[in-house]
């Protein structure tokens, strides 16, 4: 009993995050620096994390596997911190600037999840496609590019692209849809996206099909966090002296 | 064009010097800066963030436009200002260092997100460069006025930051297919939110209170400025078009 309440003062200590929070920094400042290095970091950009590092010699991996013994630590430590939060603050009147942190912390965890997700089971695959390809996805569909459009300007620029795209299923036509930069196709978890054309001597389009499963979970994480904050920066603003939360 | 508009960079840098005297120089200088981002928004026809000219351009006249309300009902308000215009200033002679980018933008850039994120990024910057600002005169002047308004400028730059790192992700997710680059400048990115981050929360506990937040925000500030030129000048990156 004893060791599991001092367990839980661990982990409910505001000391315990910063400490956390500084551990991180360093070892992402370690990355950081020795990423431009080594060739085998490129690789990253084109398979899961969790494939890549199992891959890879711990002697470049290893900060990246101390960096999620420390995320999980701070998940445990902002779980706990923020259900002591609330349980000790229940009763107070200013609720609004109780929970608003606690929401922010949930929109981080979210974010967290995300990573997870997409470490564990992201895919990507870059191919050249001219009118009239054909290509299997791994959604057991099939896509054609019927059209690649490239709009060339009076000094010889690429000012902008797009491709007129069809999905089939077992020789069915199941839908069309034209793909531009910033703006894919979506088809059963998987997106397609238009990179760049080359339109000489017949254009040919850079195609990106990728499936990033926690996109969902990061973007209601963001929305959380921005909410929580914004909620807590208005309530703060207000008052003279900075407040606890 | 060029000439006129770097005319009009040049005589706003040298209001702001005046601005110490007397502080009508220092809104006539602003305005003179807003006016030169907003003749070259639509000469390009497009928000001028792109290369260090702009950005840095831009951040000088957002530390500005954030310094006057910060320092609006404070005693001490000729202090943060005469700071303020003077980090303006260099960073207004930074930027007339570099040659503006007036090619058409790529693509992948014309969209709300990177125009926001950018924007954003840089308003935060700038907030987060008035916290050092006020964390170096918390300390050589122990008044606890300025340590309030750390805080709060950093709230808000955070509040910035953290928005213009959800638009960017939206933006690489719309664009790349993945909201995560592992690029060192996607790195240093975190470390700085990390790092603001642990700023609020050291805040509240009482060892940290007082000169350690304030040295905390002045060392900030110097990872502003890595993240925004140390990485895109040393390392390769996403953000490099």
């Amino acid at each position: 009993m004893k060791i599991l309440k001092k367990i839980l003062g661990y982990f409910i200590s505001l000391r315990t995050a910063i400490w956390l929070l500084i551990a991180l920094i360093c070892l992402l400042l370690f990355g950081s620096l020795v990423m431009p290095g080594h060739e085998e970091f490129q690789a990253l950009h084109t398979v899961a994390l969790f494939d890549w590092m199992q891959e890879m010699p711990i002697s470049i991996t290893w900060w990246l596997w101390a960096c999620i013994a420390v995320l999980s630590l701070l998940t445990a430590n902002t779980l706990v911190c923020s259900i002591e939060s609330l349980i000790r603050k229940r009763e107070a009147r200013q609720w609004l600037l109780i929970i608003s942190p606690q929401i922010m912390h949930i929109g981080f965890l979210f974010i967290l999840l995300a990573h997870l997700l997409s470490s564990y089971s992201s895919f990507k695959a870059i191919t050249y496609a001219y009118q009239g390809s054909v290509f299997p996805l791994p959604n057991k569909l099939e896509v054609r590019f019927n059209k690649v459009n490239a709009n060339v300007d009076a000094m010889g620029y690429v000012r902008d692209w797009s491709a007129d795209i069809e999905y089939f299923k077992e020789g069915k036509t199941l839908s069309q849809d034209r793909i531009l930069p910033n703006s894919p196709s979506f088809m059963e978890g998987l997106g397609i996206y238009i990179k760049t054309v080359k339109v000489a001597p017949f254009p040919v389009a850079m195609i990106e099909v990728s499936r990033e499963p926690g996109a969902p979970w990061a973007l209601a994480g963001g929305i959380l966090f921005i909410a929580g904050m914004v909620t807590l920066l208005f309530l703060k603003i207000r008052q003279e002296e900075p407040d606890e939360s | 064009m060029d000439n006129m508009l770097l005319a009009l960079a040049i005589v706003s840098s040298a209001f702001y010097v005046f601005g110490y005297y007397r502080m009508p120089f220092v809104y006539a200088g602003l305005i003179l800066q807003i006016a030169y981002l907003f003749v070259r928004g639509i000469t390009l026809d497009r928000m001028p963030l792109v290369g260090p000219h702009d950005t840095l351009f831009f951040m000088s006249a957002s530390i500005v436009l954030f310094a006057l309300p910060v320092a609006w009902r404070m005693k001490e308000r000729r202090k943060v200002h005469h700071a303020s215009v003077g980090m303006a200033v260099f960073f207004i002679a930074l930027s007339l260092l570099y040659k503006p980018h007036n090619s058409p933008l790529p693509p992948v850039l014309k969209t709300f997100w990177f125009e926001t994120h950018v924007a954003l990024s840089f308003f935060s910057y700038a907030l987060f460069g008035i916290a050092a600002i006020l964390g170096v005169l918390f300390i050589r002047n122990r008044e606890r006025e300025f340590l309030v308004l750390q805080y709060k400028a950093i709230l808000v730059g955070y509040c910035f930051f953290s928005i213009a790192m959800i638009f960017g992700g939206i933006w690489a997710y719309l664009a790349w297919g993945t909201y995560w680059l592992w690029t060192p400048k996607e790195l240093w990115t975190v470390i700085l939110w990390l790092y603001y981050s642990l700023y609020l929360h050291a805040r509240l506990s009482p060892w940290w209170t007082g000169k350690p937040v304030s040295v905390l925000a002045i060392a900030g500030f110097i990872i502003v400025m890595f993240t925004y030129l140390g990485v895109s000048l040393f390392m390769k990156s996403s953000h490099s078009f």
